[in-house]
């Protein structure tokens, strides 16, 4: 059990960290690179960059939303 | 109440930057729109890593919960001895 969270830790701390130097690297230093680099390749338009992350957060509300739900309910049949 | 206007200020020092990136027009003028959105992914990011540092260095103390149970038994046979009903375990 403590292995398993110093384990999932570690990869929540990698996949953040990943996570940062991608986007840091798509949304700060890439518009400085001349646009027929190679670089472009490895990158999604710049209009993605959005995109994915208001998606991302609107899948994160509502899943948030629909678990506050599901513990609502729960606790509403318990209790009755 | 301090520390509400540090957060405040910092929040305005930011956007009064911001502001002034969009207006100078120093570089494109679609570039500086992109860092609201890089800010929340970052502060987001920085949620993560601290949920994962925390998880790494989960402070657990294998000791004092030995000695807990210890003070545990104590008191049940104590209670015992009295004639207190704490149940069957």
């Amino acid at each position: 059990m403590d292995l398993a969270d110093r384990v999932i830790g570690f990869l929540l701390s990698c996949i953040s960290l990943s996570i940062f130097t991608y986007y840091t690297f798509w949304v700060i230093i890439l518009p400085f690179v001349d646009s027929d680099h190679f670089i472009h390749k490895y990158f999604l338009p710049q209009g993605y960059a959005i995109l994915i992350p208001v998606f991302a957060g609107v899948a994160l509300l509502s899943f948030l939303c629909i678990f506050i739900g599901f513990v609502m309910l729960k606790s509403k049949k318990k209790k009755a | 109440m301090k520390h509400i206007v540090k957060i405040i200020s910092l929040l305005v020092a930011i956007s009064a930057l911001w502001i002034g990136l969009l207006q100078t027009s120093l570089i494109s003028p679609d570039y500086p729109l992109m860092l609201p959105v890089y800010l929340v992914v970052s502060l987001g990011c920085y949620g993560l890593l601290m949920v994962g540092v925390g998880l790494m260095q989960f402070p657990t103390c294998p000791q004092e919960s030995m000695l807990l149970q210890q003070d545990i038994i104590e008191a049940k046979t104590f209670l015992r001895q009295k004639g207190v009903d704490i149940g069957s375990n």
